[in-house]
């Protein structure tokens, strides 16, 4: 396992368009855009706390040691009404996630893309129990 | 992002077939429906409104440049729901603002994952005919001067927790209103009626707004508050309620304390209440403006949002705020002296 801090995919070429900044508060001012970071860790616990969750994930260094960080994610609500639990994610659950640093340089992070360790692209709002039914009274 | 699209194609093909199914809009739904729909009653014979409902909207308040018109036809409404649905999947930019943000999508926080009412409209604004505010007064373009004067004067937004907005300090939200408006996500409501009054559970801040409507007289104009003071009334199945006595610090679009909201709930089938209201406020606007939105049946229950017990991120902005201003003054402290 390693821990990866990288001004990472500087450069992508690629088209994307901004999605609409629709936030609870600005992001930008919690954390600093110019601390884009990657790392890898084990899901410990997660907050499913209003406005925000948190994620508490330990990151092991590559001398062993474990370092805690708090990954900020999106309000619970629409997601426990989906049918998610803070049991969807087994404690040990193993994540890369790409995001930026606290402005206050603390082990602090918003998760801009959260990745399990094989690849797939955490999804919990269209993976979830009746999700297809969200449209639905 | 290969799943989040996927994602955005399947449920963006739900909404194609419930507006094509449908054949129309609620405005539509309404007349044909005013005949054969009876409203159900609660035991004590108000029209009932009862239950769990979602205001999400893909439509804006006012008018986009460049539509002339009142109403999309259900082709094009889908083209800009699955347009505007496409554009929230879409990843951001890397080193962009817009990408300092945890992903919608991932969260089940995108509308495209919450309840629909189908609105064929292309503004929630139904008068002016333009869906747009009408023109500012005079009186209404000074204010808007002094208040961002009085915005500077306070400082920068991490100088003082008080210069963060009243929704980053979990006091108010555009959800709880009112007027009451879809914010991005949990736009979900509970209405519960009783003899006597009404109460609409807002789940942004768990905030229960309690009408009485039993006549009574608004509240003194001395005692004013951010959501007003409401008083309700039925006109025909229409509950009716008028809110005044706002504050200064209230500003919905700008409005001022005098501000005279008139909220409209009808209900126009088993699934959708049509909610309209009427802005009427002479020392902001020159003339009165009204909007309209559907609210879509939704899944209960509500869950608790307990925002500011939960707001690490207000303390993490003005930490961040000090760690910055401390390291300010450690480089301008070792900047040799001239």
């Amino acid at each position: 396992m390693r821990t990866t801090f990288a001004a990472a995919i500087a450069g992508a070429a690629i088209l994307f368009a901004a999605a609409p900044t629709r936030a609870h508060h600005a992001f930008s001012a919690e954390f600093d855009i110019s601390k884009p970071l990657k790392l890898q860790g084990t899901l410990r616990k997660w907050e499913m706390i209003n406005p925000h969750s948190w994620f508490h994930v330990d990151v092991k260094m590559p001398d062993g040691t474990v370092v805690p960080w708090l990954i900020e994610g999106g309000s619970p609500n629409q997601l426990i009404r989906l049918g998610v639990t803070k049991n969807t994610l087994a404690v040990g659950t193993e994540f890369i996630i790409e995001g930026y640093q606290a402005r206050d340089g603390t082990n602090k992070a918003v998760g801009r893309n959260f990745q399990f360790a094989d690849g797939r692209t955490l999804f919990l709002g269209g993976s979830a129990p009746g999700a297809a039914g969200a449209d639905k009274p | 992002m290969f799943n989040r699209l996927l994602l955005s194609t399947v449920l963006g093909g739900v909404l194609v077939a419930a507006f094509v199914a449908a054949g129309g809009g609620v405005s539509q739904a309404q007349t044909s429906q005013a005949k054969k729909w009876t409203v159900p009653r609660t035991p004590d014979g108000q029209p009932d409104l009862q239950g769990f409902w979602n205001n999400t909207t893909y439509t804006p308040l006012q008018r986009p440049t460049g539509v002339n018109k009142e109403f999309y036809t259900a082709e094009e409404a889908v083209e800009m729901i699955n347009k505007a649905a496409a554009a929230e999947a879409e990843q951001t930019v890397p080193g962009t603002v817009e990408d300092v943000h945890y992903d919608f999508t991932q969260f089940g926080l995108d509308r495209s994952q919450a309840p629909l009412a189908q609105n064929l409209r292309t503004s929630l604004i139904v008068d002016p005919a333009d869906g747009k505010l009408p023109p500012l007064t005079d009186e209404g373009r000074r204010r808007q001067t002094a208040r961002a004067e009085a915005r500077k004067r306070a400082g920068g937004p991490t100088d003082a927790v008080q210069n963060q907005s009243l929704s980053v300090r979990c006091i108010l939200m555009d959800r709880n209103g009112p007027p009451m408006l879809a914010g991005a996500y949990n736009n979900n409501y509970q209405i519960v009626q009783a003899p006597g009054y009404v109460m609409i559970l807002v789940e942004m801040l768990h905030g229960p707004r309690i009408i009485p409507i039993d006549g009574r007289a608004q509240l003194p104009p001395a005692i004013r508050q951010l959501e007003g003071s409401s008083r309700g009334r039925w006109e025909g199945d229409t509950l009716v309620v008028e809110t005044t006595n706002f504050t200064d610090a209230t500003g919905f679009q700008g409005s001022s304390e005098n501000m005279r909201l008139t909220e409209r709930f009808t209900r126009v089938d088993a699934d959708t209440i049509l909610y309209r209201f009427t802005v009427d406020d002479p020392s902001t606007w020159t003339r009165p403006w009204s909007a309209e939105v559907p609210w879509r049946k939704a899944v209960g229950p509500l869950f608790e949002h307990a925002c500011h017990e939960g707001n690490y991120g207000l303390y993490n902005t003005l930490a961040g705020a000090r760690a910055q201003d401390k390291r300010e003054a450690e480089a301008s402290a070792s900047k040799p002296s001239k």
